[in-house]
């Protein structure tokens, strides 16, 4: 199928799962009006730990949103995935179907974890001398890679099928693997998003690094003290713009780039210069042509620890030179906590929807200015300013560095 | 040189380096399996006790011979990935200098990471408390760990990315790199992927009846197959932008033609979904690789002895290649190797590599028995010469992915 390498890929569907909404309404809704998600952690005893807060989605009936998979045998990531992918297809009018091959029809999702509840399940039996009780269900629910099977078997895409583990970018690396596949003609539709459950392990690992805050994150504060594990997902619809544009489909934003890099540096801690960050950014900048005074909104890394936030904005500086100060750039994460894989893939729906509505969500629990961290970071309201580009930044263990770039349609 | 689709950067092969459980060099790991050698053993690693198999492809091996520095923060799968990359790197000539110059990308297909790393991280905070977690270990416990680690050691600065797609993220890893390179992202990327043996991973595969019991036979396509048996190790190719490998004087072993990926929407459950999902990988491959059915000499395959997924892979072929595909050479090398999943791809890949350059196709060790209309009716235990000049090499995960590279051997 002769396709033009040149093809632009937009955006025409969202879904989200998120600690502030079952859907992608209410989070958007919420996270404008700045809204928490972050409760008292209630999926495993956090009794023998020093903190006990994170963002966990409350309520979460699975039931509803699962139509053909059973709903006990896939794992809470999936089912978060599924729920995010039905509700991103329907948005872009595909809910009866895409009309097109399934053939043609592909999933690309990232994680951090994957399936962690699996393996905590394992390990539990393992420690009670119980393994005798492990069945093939382990290995069915655990490995990473079946969040993008699952989605897919849900809904039938037949096509290119990749799950991408590249940890806290993994979201992004999802949206940019998927706006490749769809520019080289591999598929005519793509899901691409990021999930990840609330995990012992995940929460366990944050706070042996001593990066859990006790209360709330607090991204770009001068009293921050950490980041807030969190769980979610979000699933976006991409297409190229000819095939969204002759079936009439509204399209929130364009992927108009992205860059990645490797720091090459340390599996935990950030580059100190933001080397690997900066980048990803300008190669990110160089795809979309665009210069950072273009950029109208940057949806921060913005986890909230001290260092995060500090080499994040050194790295902003480093790129965006005089124009850092005068881009707005709020973290999400501030609300719903770090939703590991699943934070660039909501961020990325959070970005196209800036760029559709003119809004930009807040940095909230922002009391006291960092002279170390001194940009807008939108502190605690929403704003309304025409976004014509939004560049959205994620950054992960193993010094995976993810920048995207969404712009208006026009 | 054949002629190429106009106007896309071609993609070829270096070098490549690896760790598997019949050694660390491509050339003596081809001959190996020419000669029908066993790369299972008893499993040393863990306790099998009670378990329906003792065997594996484990690989003993002492990661102070090949790497100078402090390999303590570094676990398994950490090690054989990195193992695999310095090999790989020597072999194409990027020396430390030339890599401090120019940007290397890593793209690592695994299926766990790893997960023993993780459940131990996981057993010793529920056991002795979170506060006695380690958080080495945790550093360890993202999927993408082997992949950061790989580049922290190496220097390896661009574009670094790890797939899973079970047995098919090696390859999977591979088709990701040719895009990267195809689309400009990148002009050099070392591809392939990792997987080690663990408790773990065993334990849980043996519970599935997935993994061939001891006294069963393993062998891929024998007729009397009861399931596979795990290996484990790493292998990457050196990927580079045809021109720039020109440029720097590198030495060129293949082409990569083409590839293509999908998915069965069954994972394996319904027979005519599944060989319908390979068929067509196959048949986009090599569409985008522009090579004609006829063209192809010879298939590695990612057959492991399990039932089900060796007959959907032959059926598979068969969809894609028809009556042709009685005149294929076929390579199914993880009866020797093991079930690698991440890396199988990958030794698939390395084995129809070193297959075109030595002149010799390895027999399936072992096979005896074909089930009737067989369709891949070359397939024997028997190594034989032949002159291979364009292969096709097949991954299938054992949840749905699929995966298929089209490559061509230079000179």
């Amino acid at each position: 199928m002769p396709v033009s390498n040149s093809s632009r890929i937009v955006i025409t569907g969202i879904g989200a799962v998120t600690p502030v909404g079952v859907g992608r309404d209410a989070t958007w809704e919420n996270l404008l009006a700045g809204r928490s998600g972050i409760s008292e952690v209630e999926s495993f005893d956090t009794a023998r730990y020093n903190v006990h807060r994170g963002g966990e989605i409350k309520g979460f009936d699975p039931a509803p949103h699962l139509r053909r998979l059973d709903p006990s045998k896939v794992g809470r990531a999936s089912q978060l995935a599924i729920a995010a992918a039905h509700e991103a297809l329907d948005d872009a009018g595909f809910g009866a179907g895409t009309g097109r091959d399934p053939a043609r029809c592909g999933v690309a999702m990232g994680t951090t974890s994957g399936e962690p509840r699996e393996v905590e399940r394992f390990d539990d039996r393992y420690l009670a001398g119980e393994l005798a009780a492990v069945g093939a269900e382990f290995m069915d629910l655990y490995p990473c890679h079946v969040i993008a099977g699952h989605v897919a078997s849900e809904i039938g895409f037949s096509g290119v099928n990749t799950m991408i583990p590249a940890a806290c970018a993994a979201g992004n690396y999802a949206v940019a693997h998927a706006y490749d596949v769809l520019r080289a003609g591999r598929a005519d539709v793509m899901l691409a998003g990021g999930a990840d459950s609330f995990s012992r392990i995940t929460y366990t690992g944050f706070y042996r690094l001593g990066a859990i805050a006790p209360e709330r994150c607090q991204p770009f504060d001068k009293n921050r003290q950490g980041m807030m594990p969190g769980e979610g997902a979000a699933v976006l619809v991409l297409e190229r713009a000819e095939d969204a544009e002759a079936r009439g489909a509204r399209i929130y934003a364009e992927v108009a780039g992205y860059g990645l890099s490797c720091d090459a540096h340390h599996m935990t801690a950030a580059h100190p210069e933001g080397d690997g960050a900066a980048r990803a950014m300008l190669a990110a900048l160089a795809h979309s042509g665009h210069r950072p005074d273009q950029i109208s909104y940057v949806s921060a890394h913005g986890t909230g620890t001290p260092t995060n936030d500090k080499l994040e904005t050194r790295a902003q500086y480093r790129v965006f030179g005089d124009a850092a100060r005068r881009t707005p750039m709020s973290s999400i994460k501030s609300m719903i906590g770090h939703t590991m894989g699943a934070a660039s893939a909501i961020e990325s729906a959070v970005c196209a929807l800036a760029v559709a509505t003119d809004r930009i969500p807040p940095t909230t629990n922002f009391e006291e200015p960092d002279p170390e961290c001194d940009l807008d970071c939108v502190p605690n309201a929403a704003r309304r300013i025409v976004v014509r580009a939004a560049m959205n930044n994620a950054y992960a263990f193993g010094g995976n560095n993810a920048s995207v770039i969404f712009q208006k349609y026009t | 040189m054949t002629s190429q689709r106009s106007g896309r950067p071609r993609v070829v092969v270096t070098g490549a380096g690896t760790i598997s459980p019949l050694g660390d060099r491509p050339a003596a790991i081809h001959q190996a399996l020419v000669a029908g050698a066993d790369g299972l053993g008893e499993i040393t690693l863990f306790p099998v006790d009670g378990l329906p198999t003792r065997r594996a492809g484990e690989i003993r091996f002492d990661p102070k011979a090949y790497l100078e520095g402090n390999i303590r923060p570094i676990d398994r799968t950490g090690q054989l990935a990195i193992i695999a990359a310095q090999l790989a790197l020597a072999a194409s000539g990027w020396s430390r200098e030339k890599r401090a110059e120019h940007e290397v990308s890593l793209v690592l297909g695994t299926t766990f990471g790893s997960v023993r790393t993780i459940a131990e991280f996981d057993r010793r905070a529920v056991e002795a408390g979170p506060q006695y977690a380690k958080p080495f270990d945790f550093a360890n416990s993202v999927i993408n760990a082997a992949a950061g680690q790989t580049a922290i050691w190496h220097r390896l600065r661009g574009v670094n990315s790890t797939l899973a797609g079970s047995a098919a993220a090696g390859l999977q890893a591979i088709a990701y790199a040719v895009d990267l390179i195809r689309s400009g992202r990148a002009d050099a990327v070392l591809a392939g992927g990792a997987e080690e043996l663990c408790f773990e991973s065993f334990y849980g595969y043996s519970r599935t009846g997935r993994l061939a019991a001891d006294g069963d036979c393993a062998v891929p396509f024998d007729a009397r197959r009861r399931g596979f048996r795990l290996g484990e190790g790493a292998a990457l190719l050196v990927l580079e932008e045809a021109g720039a490998a020109r440029r720097r004087g590198a030495t060129v072993l293949a082409e990569i033609r083409g590839h293509a990926g999908a998915f069965d929407c069954s994972r394996g459950r319904d027979a005519g979904e599944a060989a319908a999902a390979i068929g067509r990988t196959l048949a986009l491959a090599l569409d985008d690789a522009g090579v004609d059915a006829a063209e192809v000499d010879a298939v590695s395959l990612a057959a492991d002895g399990s039932p089900t997924g060796d007959r959907h892979e032959a059926a598979g072929v068969a969809a894609c290649f028809g009556a042709r595909a009685a005149e294929l050479a076929v390579l199914a090398v993880k009866g020797q190797l093991g079930e690698s999943l991440g890396a199988a791809g990958a030794f698939q890949t390395l084995a129809l590599l070193e297959t075109m350059h030595q002149g010799k196709v390895p027999g399936i060790a072992g096979l005896a028995e074909l089930e009737d209309d067989f369709p891949l009716t070359r397939a024997s235990a028997e190594s034989h010469a032949a002159d291979v000049r364009r292969g096709l090499v097949h991954a299938l995960g054992l949840d749905g992915n699929t995966c298929a590279l089209v490559l061509e051997r230079i000179p």
